[in-house]
């Protein structure tokens, strides 16, 4: 749970950042090749969303088969 | 592998709207004019900066500057300075076929381009409103009428190439919807038949729906802030589907709250219900009512209205259905994942 959480702050972090960018108005970053790279953006936000939801996931299987184990044990 | 193939027809649909929806090119366009107003009556050197226009100088535009149809003059001279740049003269007459003409529209149009409006008018004063001198001295030509061929995307101002997120932000919202559609089916099977089967799925499609919202969110607020330079905004549309989101997740807050699993399934199941009957109105009624930065917001935009290019729904709708098709099958690992957590309850007790 406390890595998931440190993935969520990074990402955070990662859209904080973005946004100082953003502050200077015509040709930042973010809004060069005709805003291409907000494309981008999304598409790794998504990803991230993804790939935390699945290492949930992994969390709970990991503990079901502890669990089985230490049934089986007993 | 067969048992799979929707799994495997999810992945191949959305590995094409990455493939296509990226590298499709988007139609050419022109940006900027400087300057951005004249006089009728003189001369005007006007310097245009195109984006994804395809200049060589062996092959020189047409430039026009026109009200309507029957009313267009030529550029005198046309010459391409650098990459995306073109110089063009007009000499503008002073006739005007109406009073109170305050813009003119200034297009390209060649035969690789295609005809290209500018986004941004030129904005016009003076002038003598003469019907007839003006359709002497209004008498240009353009020979392509056409948009440039093959599969593009539209340039549209302030957006650009951002047009691609259609298939990642607002395919997302699409799969969210039907995931807590089914969802709420599965709530509603579980009433009446009290399986507990219905139950799992109906927590597993909404805890991936809740996922797809959260992200659909996310991504909202970064296109938004390169868009309309806020990541919020206020826009009804971003806080009803916060409201949304709230209401959903107080679901899986009810969820832990109870010990007896069979009051936490009818409760939540019942809760469901409520949550999802919240989503049409809040979602899909007020945001239409009100003003919103969102397009499409207003009136009744079904499927199948203009406001949607073409090319963009060929890839826009099979991104729809890979993206509900990969919910399906997260919302599948996850509804697994608990009924076998569930029998190893069951046997430890």
């Amino acid at each position: 749970m406390k890595s998931i959480f440190r993935h969520l702050i990074f990402f955070f972090a990662l859209l904080g950042s973005s946004n100082l960018l953003a502050q200077s108005p015509e040709q930042d970053f973010m809004r060069s090749m005709g805003k291409m790279y907000v494309v981008v953006a999304v598409i790794v936000a998504i990803f991230i969303g993804i790939i935390v939801f699945i290492t949930l996931l992994d969390k709970r299987l990991t503990k079901l088969e502890n669990q089985i184990k230490k049934n089986g044990k007993a | 592998m067969l048992k799979h193939w929707w799994k495997i027809l999810g992945v191949l649909l959305l590995l094409f709207a990455f493939i296509v929806g990226l590298l499709t090119p988007l139609r050419p366009g022109i940006n900027a004019i400087s300057p951005s107003s004249a006089e009728f009556g003189t001369d005007l050197e006007l310097l245009l900066s195109g984006y994804n226009l395809e200049l060589n100088p062996a092959n020189t535009p047409n430039l026009i500057l026109w009200i309507d149809g029957d009313h267009i003059i030529n550029a005198k001279e046309v010459a391409i300075s650098g990459d995306s740049q073109i110089k063009a003269s007009f000499s503008i007459p002073n006739e005007i076929p109406e009073e109170g003409l305050k813009e003119l529209k200034v297009s390209l149009s060649d035969n690789i381009n295609g005809f290209v409006t500018a986004l941004p008018r030129l904005r016009m004063s003076g002038g003598e409103a003469s019907s007839e001198l003006a359709t002497q001295k209004w008498s240009g030509t353009v020979e392509i009428l056409e948009q440039k061929s093959g599969f593009n995307f539209p340039f549209l101002p302030n957006v650009y190439e951002s047009v691609r997120n259609t298939f990642y932000h607002v395919a997302l919202w699409f799969a969210m919807f039907t995931l807590f559609t089914l969802g709420v089916i599965s709530s509603i099977r579980y009433l009446i038949n009290k399986n507990p089967e219905h139950e799992y799925k109906a927590v597993s499609f909404t805890s991936v729906g809740m996922l797809f919202g959260i992200l659909g969110l996310i991504t909202g607020a970064i296109w938004a802030q390169y868009t309309w330079n806020k990541a919020w905004s206020w826009d009804i549309k971003q806080t009803m589907t916060a409201i949304v989101l709230l209401i959903y997740g107080a679901f899986f807050v009810l969820r832990i709250s109870f010990e007896d699993a069979d009051q936490k399934a009818r409760i939540s199941a019942v809760y469901n219900i409520f949550a999802f009957s919240t989503i049409i109105p809040l979602l899909y009624v007020i945001p239409r009512l009100t003003e919103s930065l969102h397009p499409g917001g207003q009136g009744n935009p079904a499927f199948g209205r203009g406001d949607l290019d073409n090319n963009i729904r060929m890839v826009f709708y099979p991104a729809i259905i890979g993206w509900i098709l990969l919910g399906l099958w997260l919302s599948n690992l996850n509804f697994r994942l608990i009924k076998i957590k569930e029998r190893i309850l069951e046997n430890e007790d």
